[in-house]
């Protein structure tokens, strides 16, 4: 057996996988962002609380934690592991290329991790249980430790855009790869807009305790949120350009083609929307009130950081690593530093079916008896990380992209001219498989369009074909 | 009950048992021949290559799956007692209660954030175990987080409302369901992954089709199920409060009635949830298919012995439970990094039986990352000696007191705040050389 090293596909219709990741994943960049910000947010309180003595600075800084372990801390610390679990099961060769790159990188953050959630809870339980000093002390090696798992993580989603630098393919030097073009801008911006995001969380909680705390340590506690935010959301903005302009050409390629504009809307709406309101807060700290704040944390979840996920997702196309591993799982080019080798060339000459262990032997050469469902296997297994491809809604369905095509020789004709090494566009890889597999998965395509664009997503190996088998 | 109803019931339970060892590695599907799985496995490395010696991630993997495994148990064990405690009227059952309830809502985020080591370095050398079987169960496998998730928020749910026992038994009930739950779909894959022979033939359900809805389980062994979550979750849960009451029986507001009441309690169930630990071990070791050697290993028996190790000092423990809470504690360690151990065998047996090694792994032998880990573990180290130590004393201090910090732990918090600044120093000012050399 001449086998490829592609793990069993997971094939989720509609939504695709990759949608799993992004929702994932912004509930964990909301959660982190916050935890993080906050961090260095609470830090600088407890130090004012000290140096100007004012103890009821502390039932807030409490409180905070308390909001922190209940919300940031259960959805962050379940989310993190949550995005390394979906990338695994709908991208297992893309994470696969992180992690084998990257894993001594990762187990320094776990280092943090680990200090990053025992402080949390140890703040929580030793504040007003021992000196001020010393949980002061405390208080700043969880911001400044919080923060370096940010530093960490930065480098690493920077690589999975790109490895920056192209000397890295032949040296494989790990900090080529690590500290990128845009590692620095891509760590300011976030950590500028972590402030935001905080300072929104600490409205709300104060508002929220504003009887019980002198009026005049209230508005201090207002007034700081929403300096720290105001700083955050215009530092985060001049980061947010310089990162933009750190982009690898084909991501900009990208931005500008099929990035849709209004994703563009919904950020600078949402920046425009929280800086007025931090103005507000900052001006009439009493006119905080949590039934503002908290829908405007909830909108930055759906205008910011989820439409930033797609865009972080779209642009890096067509790889989902290093820009040596494709969004349909096949290696597309050598990485002479690691002997890596393009399996480009194998899968045109062995075809796509054979190589993958994991698709039916009567599915592995093709006939007039089961070309269809071979060519489904093949669209669910190439095409499917970014299409949904048995249906007309939900991730770029491919009954809207092949509308009216419901002939093989059509579909072929489309495909076998627009999916070459020379004309694909940027955005997407080429077809790789033998000229017979691009047959059976044009023939799929015009038989979903000829049953009306939508058709079951099971496969079945046609009783004929497992006949000759047997 | 009559002789005959006992002798039929333990023909029943012995048929039972049977069953369960044939479902649990016996019976294998015809399909690839072990040349093909070997060629399988081989290909599904990844090609980048193992970035350090194999050998140096799976020792990291055992310790870092030890720690993180104990704050699992804890996790499941505090609940079980939290929900007996709470129907008790006894004021002391009430009041341990609460104290599991919180020593199980801090294993949560413990386990959560101990458990990312041991899978890092665990699919660096044994890649095509982890991708494989978690893809073949992929919708179940994101299933694990949406019920953590939830499992998570009940528990927050009893904390809350854990003066009114009742609800709290209700949210705990539903935490332990959830956990429970997470822990089988871990087990699963964990599992299935060990039988690389038969992934093919589960996923393509013998050549008829292609199962990538992920909503397939294929296999599931009650006796490991048992033995690496149930049983042990008792036992160590039981440590746990040994530990409890030695750690808190210092403090005035801790009564001797109820600090004795609970290390008693600890001991006993530690026993008791040990014996059903040991045979469902033995059990497990004895469902193992025979051509992995596993009756034969020294791993095998050495987890075995751990275990007694561990039940014997327990033993002790009972006249005497306060004072046996940190020998327990040794002990129930060792045991359980040699269970760690055993795991791994069974991981190289598995996979050698397809001519499969991670010592053969290929390496792209690296040293800057290496380096950045071992630095970072280094100021780590300082980091958590200092805080933990700050909290071991907080914790002892009389509520209403406030701990003073002397010298020593000063110099140690200066030392601390200094060097993870200086580690940021350093991480931020090489990326400012690297980013200088290749792109100004």
């Amino acid at each position: 057996m001449d086998v490829l090293g592609f793990q069993p596909m997971w094939y989720v219709p509609a939504i695709g996988s990759a949608t799993v990741i992004a929702v994932i994943a912004t509930i964990h960049v909301m959660a982190s962002h916050t935890s993080v910000g906050a961090s260095i947010l609470l830090a600088y309180l407890a130090t004012k609380a000290y140096r100007e003595n004012i103890p009821q600075l502390y039932d807030y800084i409490k409180k905070y934690l308390l909001t922190l372990l209940v919300f940031s801390y259960v959805s962050g610390s379940i989310s993190g592991p949550g995005i390394w679990f979906s990338a695994t099961v709908a991208n297992p060769r893309g994470i696969s290329a992180l992690i084998h790159n990257f894993v001594w990188v990762w187990a320094a953050e776990w280092i943090w991790f680990v200090a990053e959630v025992t402080l949390v809870y140890i703040l929580f339980y030793t504040l007003g249980r021992i000196d001020q000093k010393s949980w002061l002390k405390l208080a700043w090696i969880f911001a400044i430790g919080s923060w370096a798992t940010m530093y960490i993580i930065v480098g690493i989603l920077s690589f999975m855009l790109s490895p920056g630098h192209e000397k890295w393919f032949t040296t494989g030097n790990i900090l080529d790869a690590f500290y990128n073009k845009n590692y620095f801008p891509h760590l300011l911006m976030r950590s500028a807009y972590m402030f935001a995001i905080a300072g929104t969380i600490g409205i709300v909680i104060a508002s929220l305790m504003r009887k019980d705390i002198p009026e005049k340590v209230y508005k201090d506690i207002v007034r700081t949120m929403s300096y720290w935010g105001i700083g955050g959301l215009v530092f985060g903005t001049m980061f947010f350009g310089w990162y933009f302009s750190t982009l690898p050409e084909r991501s900009l390629v990208m931005l500008a083609g099929i990035v849709p504009t209004w994703y563009y809307g919904l950020i600078f709406g949402i920046l425009l929307i929280l800086l007025a309101h931090f103005v507000l807060t900052s001006i009439k700290p009493t006119a905080a009130r949590a039934y503002i704040a908290l829908p405007i944390y909830a909108l930055i979840f759906f205008m910011g950081v989820y439409p930033e996920e797609k865009i972080r997702e779209t642009i890096r196309k067509p790889y989902v690593a290093g820009e040596f591993v494709w969004v349909n799982q096949i290696i597309a080019r050598d990485v002479p530093a690691k002997d890596i080798k393009s399996e480009v060339d194998i899968i045109n000459e062995k075809g796509y079916l054979q190589v993958n262990a994991f698709v039916p032997e009567g599915l592995k050469t093709i006939t007039p008896e089961n070309k269809i469902m071979a060519g489904k296997a093949i669209a669910i297994l190439q095409c499917s990380g970014c299409h949904n491809v048995t249906g007309a809604s939900g991730l770029r369905p491919f009954a809207k992209k092949f509308e009216g095509m419901d002939s093989e020789d059509m579909v072929y004709g489309f495909l076998s001219n627009y999916l070459t090494p020379q004309a694909h566009p940027p955005y997407m890889p080429y077809f790789v498989g033998k000229d017979e597999e691009l047959r059976a998965l044009s023939a799929y395509i015009a038989d979903m369009i000829s049953k009306g664009g939508r058709v079951s997503a099971k496969i079945e190996v046609p009783k004929a074909t497992l006949e000759a088998h047997k | 009950m009559s002789m005959v109803a006992y002798q039929n019931l333990t023909r029943w339970v012995l048929l039972g048992v049977l069953a369960l060892m044939l479902l649990g590695g016996r019976l294998a599907f015809a399909g690839q021949s072990p040349a093909e799985v070997g060629a399988m496995l081989k290909a599904m490395a990844d090609p980048a290559g193992a970035p350090f010696y194999p050998v140096v991630m799976q020792i990291l993997q055992v310790i870092t799956w030890a720690l993180h495994i104990v704050f699992v148990w804890t996790s499941i064990g505090g609940l079980f007692y939290a929900i007996y405690g709470f129907t008790r009227k006894d004021p002391n059952h009430q009041r341990l209660a609460k104290a599991m309830l919180e020593l199980s809502k801090v294993s949560v985020s413990l386990a959560i954030v101990l458990g990312v080591a041991p899978l890092l370095f665990y699919q660096v050398i044994y890649d095509s175990l982890w991708y494989a079987s978690a893809n073949l169960s992929a919708s179940w496998y994101m299933m694990f987080i949406v019920f953590l998730l939830i499992g998570y928020y009940l528990i927050w749910g009893a904390y809350f409302t854990k003066n009114r026992p009742q609800l709290a038994t209700f949210f705990s009930i539903g935490g332990v369901i959830f956990l429970l739950a997470v822990g089988f779909l871990i087990h699963v894959v964990n599992y299935q992954a060990l039988y690389p022979e038969k992934w093919v033939e589960w996923y393509t359900s013998g050549g008829t089709t292609m199962n990538h809805t992920g909503w397939n389980i294929y296999a599931f062994n009650i006796f490991r199920y048992l033995a690496f979550l149930v049983f042990p979750s008792i036992s160590v849960t039981g440590v746990f409060m040994m530990l409890y009451a030695w750690y808190f029986g210092k403090r005035p507001e801790f009564e001797r009635d109820y600090v004795n009441f609970s290390a008693k309690l600890g001991a006993k169930l530690a026993l008791m949830g040990g014996a059903g630990w040991i045979v469902f071990h033995v059990l497990y070791i004895f469902s193992v298919p025979a051509d992995w050697n596993a009756k034969g290993s020294i791993f095998a028996w050495l987890s075995v012995l751990g275990l007694l190790l561990c039940a014997g000092v327990i033993f002790i423990a009972q006249k005497n439970p306060i004072g046996m809470a940190i020998p327990s504690l040794v002990a129930g360690t060792v045991a359980t990094l040699l269970i760690a151990v055993f795991r791994e065998y069974l991981r190289v047996s598995s996979t050698a039986r397809f001519g499969y090694s991670i010592y053969e792994y290929k390496v792209n032998l690296e040293w800057l990352s290496p380096m950045l880990f071992v630095g970072t573990t280094l100021t780590g180290l300082i980091l958590y000696a200092y805080t933990w130590w700050m909290a071991y004393r907080a914790g002892r201090t009389p509520k209403g007191e406030v701990y003073q910090a002397n010298e020593t732990e000063d110099a140690l918090g200066n030392a601390s705040v200094f060097i993870v600044t200086l580690w940021a120093v350093v991480f931020i000012g090489t990326g400012l050389i690297i980013i200088a050399r290749n792109y100004l």
